[in-house]
């Protein structure tokens, strides 16, 4: 249940910067250890990386409006590749505000005791899909919280793993838009990554995949009111997504 | 407008979003939305949507929240009907 009292507000928040800081704390030694696991331990390169790593430092030194960051979903390590994409493991280290929260669906990775300790030490905020309306929205709201501090979270905005291994509009979930809605002036960096090998969606990408990515940063705008509203942001961004993905697609026939 | 008409109207805007037909059968005011209907909860916008077409009314992001069942929604429109 949501509590939206002032006093719930704070606890909330109180609860969200305990978060952090313990995430901050062990940081210097999870994020070195995924960036390795995914280099060494998986054999993952991305192509592209040095732009995308340009771009995103770019984005957050231009401005200090809200940003949001979303992708194309295929794998359920795709949190951990776009955060690689996005900055070295030094780099978010130093400057952790910039590395995304995560939000990750609860039911893959936090249905134990011990993976809801590691998702809330890796800077996540599970979320069940499909959930009581009220505990999404619990969700929705932390992170319209943690925008509004200047920090920035990345979002699937198809709502899980594309089946047909194709960004899908019409998936598009519409509390990524709520999230923008209620955050005047947001920005929102679209990521389009993808392995090589892969077809469709997966657990893993194939090891030793080679990942090419494009970033772009987009401010969807709607003049529509209410849910529609919402549902046309989200779907600016999923449609943001798709056309990197066409010229992805096009640039490697 | 009364609440069995709003009823009415809201199962039949439901029902091509419904997965599971079985549970149409014996709705409700109780009947989850989302777990006994099994409407994707990705699509729930697109239904709230219809409600706000079909009954010419505006719905808010937050309204939906509390939209767990039929019977919610039901209140919800009648609520927004004045």
């Amino acid at each position: 249940m949501v509590d939206s009292t002032d006093a719930g507000r704070g606890r909330a928040a109180r609860r969200h910067a305990l978060q952090g800081a313990l995430a901050r704390l062990t940081a210097p030694v999870w994020v070195p250890l995924g960036a390795l696991w995914l280099r060494y331990g998986r054999g993952y390169a991305i192509e592209g990386v040095r732009a995308s790593r340009a771009l995103y430092r770019r984005v957050w030194e231009e401005s200090s409006a809200p940003l949001l960051v979303c992708a194309n979903h295929l794998t359920l390590v795709d949190s951990m590749l776009v955060a690689w994409a996005l900055a070295g493991p030094a780099a978010h280290v130093v400057r952790f505000r910039e590395l995304p929260w995560n939000i990750p669906e609860a039911r893959n990775f936090a249905a134990t005791l011990w993976t809801r300790i590691a998702t809330y030490l890796l800077k996540c905020i599970p979320i069940e899909r499909g959930g009581r309306r009220e505990d999404v929205a619990g969700v929705l709201k932390r992170v319209g919280h943690l925008l509004a501090r200047g920090e920035t979270a990345l979002l699937f905005p198809e709502g899980g793993r594309s089946r047909s291994g194709r960004v899908e509009v019409d998936s598009a979930a519409w509390g990524v838009g709520r999230i923008i809605a209620a955050a005047p002036g947001c920005r929102v960096l679209c990521v389009y990554l993808r392995g090589e090998k892969q077809e469709t969606w997966s657990n893993l990408p194939a090891r030793g995949d080679r990942f090419h990515v494009s970033v772009e940063c987009i401010e969807p705008k709607s003049h529509h009111r209410g849910v529609r509203r919402s549902r046309d942001l989200a779907r600016q961004v999923v449609g943001q997504l798709q056309r990197m993905e066409r010229r992805y697609l096009g640039a490697s026939q | 407008m009364e609440q069995s008409e709003v009823m009415e109207r809201v199962v039949k805007i439901l029902t091509p979003w419904a997965k599971n037909p079985d549970a149409l059968e014996s709705v409700g005011m109780d009947t989850n939305i989302l777990e006994d209907l099994k409407v994707n909860s990705a699509r729930l916008v697109d239904v709230v949507i219809a409600f706000e077409d079909d009954f010419d009314i505006e719905i808010a992001d937050e309204d939906v929240d509390t939209v767990n069942t039929v019977g919610d929604a039901v209140r919800l429109i009648l609520s927004k009907k004045g």
